[in-house]
């Protein structure tokens, strides 16, 4: 063998191990969402229509803006499980009519509720240093608790006109539902980029030791990030009303873990840190295309459940790894 | 805001983890007449025989540091095996799987080094669907031997009496006479000076959530034989219960903290809340919405040092 070969093997070996290393430092949603789109060209090419896409991803949409709230939480090292609570209790409040009020105040006092939930999540992590996943379970536990004992008492009804409009509307061939949340994802993106608040999350999310040493507003970091998503699960929640059109109290019941699912996936390693927007974001169209697939496959909700599960065991393994190493 | 909070005792006992039950009782004594009676009170021992085996597995997982929130879905999936697997593989076969949860759920936070909280929600998830899939539909018959274990009446007591002393002595046997309890507490207050004080600190976690995820194969078998069906539902609520009754019970979840005592009076002080309501014809998803406020309040005095998860 020459040198020249030799260099050139090395060179093309070198290349291949720069590649094989962005690759696996990439957010998992990528590669899986291309292995995703080859396996759904070989078993139900149907669902790689244009129209079917836009169907799925309009369908993606509440879990996409979940996941924002979501990913913020986990940026900080907190987690957030009261999306799920939170929707029910947007969806008693919007079509119990138990509250007299016109559509759109019933809208805000939706979004007031929310803010209420992110602030008593905040309280009690902040505050009183509970664990974030035992507070926001057993937040979820009271809100659900009550909605549903007290829709035994008035069942829900029909969702605002507004709502279902909403989520009707096309522009173009692009559903409103998916524009709402690229016009929510990109600022919010561009916003933690370039604003001191998303420095504060990333210093938070490296080292909280040293965040707190060195005089970041923890608290209020904190605070604003469970309000935050707590809003963004209000807003999740009156697209998937929209979407359903009557109230139940079963909506929502999977968001919280299948955005947990979204944000692991995303590259956003719980006690790492670490993370963006975009990862996030592709998982959660990721994981809503791979729920039509296996529906297409006839494998029902024990398959979804046992994916999901699957997902984030091995994703946060692997990241744990990784870090490690 | 980051120094070491004091902490008591090892056992976590208060005296408001034992007035608890103990003012409930006393309250429901003077509110309700029923509630006095024999059969009411077997009743409620009936109640919580399950969550008691439960808790008292997912106590020691606390004690070592961790937490396992896949104990309901393992209840689930218990049952769901007891039902459709001939009814003398069925034991054996549940109890293996509980082998393989509590297996998976230590390595995973031990080797790969995943939060216990993220890692048990992943199992949980995963053996849900696997009891949905093995028994979508709640019915199917348990087999007799097991339903007269539960559900007969020995020497003037019911059975669940004897489940609940029988899982109260060996917990008790396990974490106050034995070795293995004495490294638990070693482990879950500060695992590396007692890896560097000759426990096998890995060997030890993974054995905690083993015998958690055991208890929770035993809780699952006498709830499906006291109910005489199969639920792959049925331990929904188990995963959250157990943690209530242990941070009721004063068992703290930063680890090292807690005692048998006190995960009996938290079980306590949830049975006898859910019997007070139901004699007072409250409705049961009040009683789910109660136990998150008692949740919250029971965590909130659980002051840790860091902030998140």
């Amino acid at each position: 063998m020459t040198r020249s070969t030799t260099s050139q093997t090395m060179a093309i070996g070198h290349m291949l191990q720069v590649s094989g290393r962005v690759i696996l430092s990439l957010p998992f949603a990528y590669a899986g969402t291309v292995i995703l789109l080859i396996a759904a060209y070989f078993m139900r090419p149907a669902l790689l229509s244009p129209f079917l896409l836009l169907l799925i991803a309009r369908q993606a949409a509440p879990l996409g803006v979940a996941v924002l709230g979501q990913s913020l939480c986990m940026r900080v090292l907190s987690i957030d499980l009261s999306i799920g609570g939170v929707v029910v209790g947007v969806s008693y409040i919007l079509t119990s009519g138990l509250l007299p009020f016109p559509d759109p105040v019933l809208l805000l006092i939706a979004i007031v509720f929310g803010i209420a939930v992110g602030l008593l999540n905040a309280f009690f992590i902040t505050r009183l240093r509970a664990s974030s996943v035992m507070v926001t379970l057993a937040v979820t536990l009271i809100i659900t608790g009550i909605a549903v004992a007290f829709s035994q008492l008035r069942s829900p009804g029909d969702a605002p006109q507004i709502l279902r409009d909403l989520v009707r509307i096309k522009i173009g061939i692009v559903p409103l539902a998916l524009l709402i949340w690229v016009a929510l994802l990109i600022p919010i993106a561009l916003f933690l980029r370039k604003s001191v608040f998303g420095r504060y999350i990333d210093a938070i999310g490296a080292n909280p030791r040293a965040a707190w040493v060195s005089g970041i507003p923890y608290v209020r970091v904190v605070t604003v990030v469970h309000v935050m998503s707590s809003l963004f699960a209000v807003l999740s929640g009156f697209l998937l009303i929209g979407f359903v059109g009557v109230g139940s109290m079963d909506l929502g019941r999977d968001l919280a873990l299948n955005s947990l699912a979204a944000v692991i996936l995303g590259g956003v390693t719980f006690g790492q840190g670490k993370g963006g927007v975009f990862g996030p974001t592709v998982a959660a169209l990721m994981l809503t295309f791979s729920f039509n697939l296996l529906t297409s496959l006839g494998l029902g909700e024990p398959a979804k459940l046992m994916m999901q599960g699957l997902v984030i065991g091995v994703a946060a393994a692997a990241y744990s790894v990784q870090r490690k190493t | 805001m980051f120094e070491l909070i004091q902490k008591s005792r090892r056992s976590g006992l208060s005296l408001i983890v034992l007035a608890l039950p103990i003012t409930l009782f006393i309250l429901l004594c003077l509110s309700s007449s029923t509630f006095t009676r024999f059969e009411n009170l077997a009743n409620v021992n009936s109640q919580i025989a399950a969550l008691l085996i439960a808790s008292l597995g997912q106590g020691l997982v606390a004690i070592s540091g961790g937490i396992d929130l896949s104990v309901g879905a393992v209840m689930g999936l218990t049952s769901a095996i007891l039902v459709t697997v001939d009814p003398a593989l069925a034991v054996p076969l549940a109890l293996a799987v509980g082998v393989v949860v509590g297996l998976v759920n230590g390595f995973g936070v031990t080797l790969f080094n995943v939060h216990p909280l993220v890692m048990s929600l992943a199992t949980m998830t995963v053996v849900q669907g696997m009891a949905l899939a093995v028994h979508p539909i709640p019915g199917g018959t348990v087999p007799a031997f097991l339903r007269t274990m539960a559900v007969s009446r020995f020497a003037g007591m019911p059975a669940a009496f004897f489940w609940c002393v029988g899982a109260i002595v060996f917990a008790w046997f396990l974490l106050n006479l034995s070795r293995f309890g004495l490294r638990t507490y070693a482990v879950g207050a500060n695992p590396i000076s007692a890896g560097r004080n000759g426990i096998a600190v890995i060997r030890h976690k993974v054995l905690c959530f083993v015998l958690c995820s055991l208890s929770a194969v035993i809780a699952g078998i006498f709830l499906s034989a006291r109910v005489g069906a199969g639920d792959a539902t049925m331990g929904a609520s188990y995963s959250l219960d157990t943690v209530t009754a242990m941070a009721l019970g004063g068992v703290q979840l930063a680890g090292g903290t807690g005692s048998v005592l006190g995960v009996v009076a938290g079980v306590l002080t949830l049975g006898l809340i859910s019997n007070g309501m139901n004699l007072m014809g409250i409705s049961p998803f009040l009683r789910a919405a109660l136990t998150g406020v008692l949740l919250l309040a029971a965590i909130g005095f659980q002051r840790r040092e860091t902030i998140g998860a």
